[in-house]
């Protein structure tokens, strides 16, 4: 926030806010890249360190929870006080979520590993998509931070990508499954790494879409993509 | 900029044109338009000396109290122009009534100070203003504390009863629109409540509009607000749009408590 409050209180708790959401958002970023490396070099250690970290994430969204319920009750913000206080209130459920789907991706790994599946399907795909999920959720949390916009409705543009790389995904396991049968217990687990890694795109891209409701005032939650695009660069 | 009409298409009750308003040569409204809707709650907020007080004043002509005050413009209330040298004070503040900041009652029974005005306008026989007196206070959420006692004085009240007994003054006369100044700003949180949700319950039967200090209460009881600042209305709009997402900066500035 660039202008000062009367009461430079009122400047810290804000500041607080902002500085624990990113503080979260980067644990979260970790969560991922490690579920992700974990999933590709199946690496059970990894795997249940991010298992283990899970806790952090849950318990770093009841603090700053609380802290927005303290500020609003204190300090009746308004205006874009307000706009800011209710992004990071509904930005921390996303920044959890992503956080479980992280966990869900580490906890179908340990699986396969313990199993001891098989795996001959080609993961491309869910490889490719966990890279593009890290950067938007990198970048969406950049945005925040700068409140910039323009950067922001990137973000939402790019997740359509990640959805695609879902759906191509999809359409190949099912190909598989038809092929052999032997490989659909692998096949499920691949598609529950996948939907993790699409599901944190969508988190990744909601995220972005406050960071344009703070600075603009409009919630661009279910427009089109044209009228996004003219709000966040208006 | 001046020129905001932002009361949807709602019936007007006061039409404010190009009104300027001078305190000798102190040019204290400057080319103020706006609309005041019927039946709804408008607010004007703003820091102190920005004409808010002033701006609610022209629109019963309080300043014709004073020498030297004089106002410019047209405030168009049910056809006519409330600024125009013929208009008679009396019916005009018996049509647009007023509460003040601090309450004043007369130093009459609680009884009296509710018939007081409406024996100034109408003639009543004593039952109809018995029901009349039960009716007002009624209307201003007080009979239940006052009726077993309406021949003691209106100052043995305490500070929020005594506000309401002034609102109930102001209704009893069955006025189309109630002013009020700062109506809480000397009341403890409870009478605040009070007042406040029955400024809510007269909209239904009033119009009404009030200049407040509090910018909660702005967001709390207001369906359109006003920011004035340094004689000129800034913004004025639906009092849900001017609080989340305020349209100039100066009125964000002030309602975040950035101005300084």
């Amino acid at each position: 926030m660039s202008d000062k409050h009367l009461s430079s209180q009122f400047d810290n708790d804000l500041n607080t806010l902002c500085t624990k959401l990113l503080a979260m958002g980067g644990l979260v970023e970790q969560q991922v890249i490690d579920s992700m490396k974990a999933f590709s070099k199946m690496d059970l250690a990894l795997a249940n360190q991010v298992i283990e970290r899970e806790r952090d994430v849950n318990h770093f969204e009841l603090e700053i929870d609380s802290s927005c319920t303290e500020l609003i009750a204190r300090r009746q913000p308004t205006a874009r006080d307000l706009r800011l206080v209710m992004a990071v209130s509904k930005a921390i459920t996303n920044l959890e979520r992503a956080g479980d789907e992280a966990e869900r991706i580490a906890r179908r790994t340990k699986h396969m590993i313990e199993v001891n599946l098989v795996n001959n399907i080609n993961t491309s795909e869910i490889k490719l998509s966990g890279q593009m999920a890290i950067s938007l959720l990198r970048r969406s949390l950049d945005a925040f931070a700068r409140l910039d916009t323009k950067a922001a409705a990137e973000v939402v543009e790019e997740d359509k990508q990640i959805d695609e790389e879902f759906r191509a995904f999809v359409r190949k396991l099912v190909t598989y499954m038809m092929e052999d049968p032997k490989t659909i217990t692998v096949a499920l687990d691949m598609l529950s790494i996948a939907k993790a890694v699409e599901r944190i795109g969508d988190h990744s891209k909601n995220i972005a879409e406050f960071v344009i409701y703070i600075v603009k005032g409009t919630d661009v939650r279910h427009i089109s993509q044209e009228q996004l695009q003219k709000e966040a660069n208006g | 900029m001046n020129t905001q009409n932002n009361t949807d298409n709602l019936t007007n009750a006061i039409e404010i044109k190009n009104l300027n308003f001078y305190y000798g040569n102190f040019h204290s409204l400057k080319n103020i338009n706006l609309n005041i809707a019927q039946n709804k709650v408008t607010a004007f907020i703003g820091p102190s000396g920005c004409g808010k007080s002033t701006l609610l004043r022209s629109l019963n002509r309080m300043y014709d109290l004073y020498p030297g005050q004089r106002a410019e413009g047209e405030v168009i209330f049910t056809g006519e122009n409330i600024l125009d040298a013929k208009q008679d004070l009396n019916l005009l503040r018996s049509r647009i009534g007023m509460v003040f900041q601090k309450p004043t009652p007369f130093p009459m029974s609680i009884y009296d100070n509710i018939s007081f005005g409406v024996r100034l306008y109408e003639k009543l026989s004593k039952s109809e203003m018995d029901d009349r007196v039960e009716w007002a206070l009624k209307k201003a959420a007080i009979w239940d504390e006052v009726k077993d006692k309406l021949q003691q004085s209106g100052l043995s009240l305490s500070g929020g009863q005594q506000q309401r007994l002034c609102i109930a003054r102001g209704i009893a006369v069955k006025p189309s629109v109630l002013l009020l100044d700062e109506p809480t700003s000397a009341l403890d949180p409870i009478s605040t409540a009070k007042v406040e949700e029955l400024v809510t319950e007269l909209k239904n039967d009033y119009t009404i509009v009030m200049v407040t200090h509090n910018m909660q209460q702005a967001a709390r009881v207001s369906d359109y607000t006003a920011y004035m600042y340094l004689g000129e209305l800034i913004e004025f709009g639906k009092t849900d749009e001017i609080f989340i997402k305020p349209k100039r900066k100066e009125t964000e500035d002030y309602i975040t408590g950035r101005f300084g």
